[in-house]
């Protein structure tokens, strides 16, 4: 999958626009870290990736061609974004994970079994957590994980992460970041936005800058 | 039996009563006198000029006229409507209007001419105040609904957008709020049924009964009327409130700025 943003520019009411003329292209086995101060359109560029925000001007490419309407739910269910905030609705660790295979857009994947759910959380450090507890009442940085982990249960061509290490401890979050690396290694496109920067960055890592109102590519 | 009728000397005797809250007003200092004297020489105007209009209405005899002041009052409903839904850039005015002329006509051509069997079904002496009826009571629920769709959204907002960013369709991101919505709109006509009789006497109904009809045949309009307010309550939310979450998303499934 390829995701290309040509020339786009964002701009909420009359306020300035957020960026212009930005130009940026994502593939499977991409791996991608937006770096940039806050409020300069880091988490906007990850929606504009998945639809969920229309640019002001340019265009967004799949694969070569304009998006259509209709395709929008299959879009978003190959290029899935995980929101900053980790939001768990009422019901237990495994209805929160299984809940995006309710849609009719991600029928066609099996609901994973327990025993899978239960390797995928020790993966992730959350030997603690158990798959009947209730998700809300679990701390930020477990709800972190569970909803990355939401989000990889998609089996994603392309993983769009807003900050998802921002509430983490170190080992914790050197643990993601690897599993992030062996997901790309693996063919998944990664794109990253971060404050903090990636501590380990893979040696094919894209970094990009989102300074005022345009983006630069580092290396 | 018959009504007695009111004649003007006995209506100018109740500018007693009128006298009586100017009085209170006086002696404690209210300042309402003007309130009170401009609000009564208002209800002598409104409803003596309504009582012409209807008398001119009933006399239509096409169904398309009786239908087109039907509309009206529709129309008005549905401004009402307008008025009270603030706080968001999505019209409403259209999907209420539209829905509430479906909802209510299909209803009170169902009571007109099914249940109480009025010959012809358009009759404007039952079908206006029948209709007039449904509008009035269906508006508050249509209000509430909205008003619970479109607060909701806002609340709600993080949620429906990561619903939608992991491949739900805006209906699908959505179908709780949306049930909440209807429910909301639809549980004061429902909690009605619970209280009619034992907390008030309906006004159609003391109406009927002191224009001298047998309370159990004032019973049973009365039974008629709260039934198919149940109905048109419940028509007029699902309707407007699928009409307008519509409104509030792009053909791509995003969540409007207008609509937050």
């Amino acid at each position: 999958m390829r995701i290309d943003l040509q020339n786009i520019s964002l701009r909420f009411g009359d306020h300035e626009p957020l960026f212009e003329g930005v130009d940026l292209k994502v593939e499977s086995g991409d791996f991608i870290v937006v770096e940039g101060s806050s409020g300069v359109g880091k988490s906007s560029l990850l929606r504009l990736l998945n639809r969920l925000q229309e640019p002001t001007t340019g265009r967004l490419l799949v694969d070569n061609a304009p998006p259509r309407d209709a395709d929008i739910t299959q879009l978003r269910r190959r290029a899935v974004l995980v929101p900053q905030t980790p939001i768990m609705g009422a019901g237990t660790v495994r209805e929160n994970l299984c809940w995006p295979l309710s849609f009719r857009a991600n029928c066609a994947r099996i609901p994973p079994t327990d025993e899978v759910l239960r390797q995928r959380l020790d993966g992730l450090l959350l030997q603690d957590v158990e798959l009947d507890d209730e998700a809300r009442t679990l701390s930020v940085g477990q709800r972190q994980r569970l909803a990355l982990l939401r989000a990889l249960l998609l089996e994603p061509e392309i993983l769009l992460c807003d900050e998802p290490t921002a509430a983490l401890d170190g080992e914790a979050r050197s643990v993601l970041e690897k599993q992030l690396e062996a997901r790309c290694s693996a063919g998944m496109g990664v794109v990253i936005v971060t404050h903090q920067g990636v501590s380990a960055p893979a040696a094919e890592t894209r970094r990009v800058i989102l300074r005022h109102q345009a983006l630069q590519v580092v290396a | 039996m018959n009504p007695i009728d009111i004649g003007p000397s006995q209506l100018l005797l109740c500018l007693l009563f009128v006298a009586i809250a100017g009085g209170a007003s006086l002696v404690m200092g209210l300042r309402l006198e003007r309130d009170l004297l401009w609000g009564t020489v208002r209800t002598f105007a409104q409803l003596f000029l309504v009582g012409y209009v209807l008398d001119a209405v009933f006399a239509i005899d096409t169904p398309l006229l009786v239908v087109l002041v039907f509309i009206f009052m529709v129309f008005w409903a549905a401004h009402a409507v307008r008025g009270r839904v603030r706080g968001t850039g999505v019209s409403v005015f259209l999907p209420t209007f539209l829905s509430m002329v479906l909802s209510y006509l299909v209803v009170t051509m169902l009571v007109t001419a099914v249940v109480v069997q009025v010959e012809p079904w358009w009759a404007p002496q039952y079908f206006i105040p029948l209709g007039g009826m449904i509008a009035g009571n269906s508006m508050n629920a249509i209000s509430v609904c909205l008003e619970r769709l479109l607060t909701g959204l806002r609340e709600r907002r993080e949620a429906i957008e990561l619903a939608l960013s992991l491949g739900a369709s805006y209906r699908e991101a959505t179908s709780d709020l949306l049930a909440d919505a209807v429910r909301a709109g639809m549980i004061p006509s429902i909690n009605a049924l619970m209280t009619v009789g034992l907390v008030s006497l309906p006004g159609m109904m003391t109406g009927q009964i002191l224009a001298g009809a047998q309370p159990t045949s004032a019973v049973k309009y009365q039974i008629v009327v709260m039934l198919m307010l149940v109905a048109s309550t419940a028509i007029g939310a699902v309707v407007v409130a699928f009409f307008v979450r519509r409104r509030c998303f792009t053909r791509a499934h995003q969540l409007r700025q207008e609509a937050l």
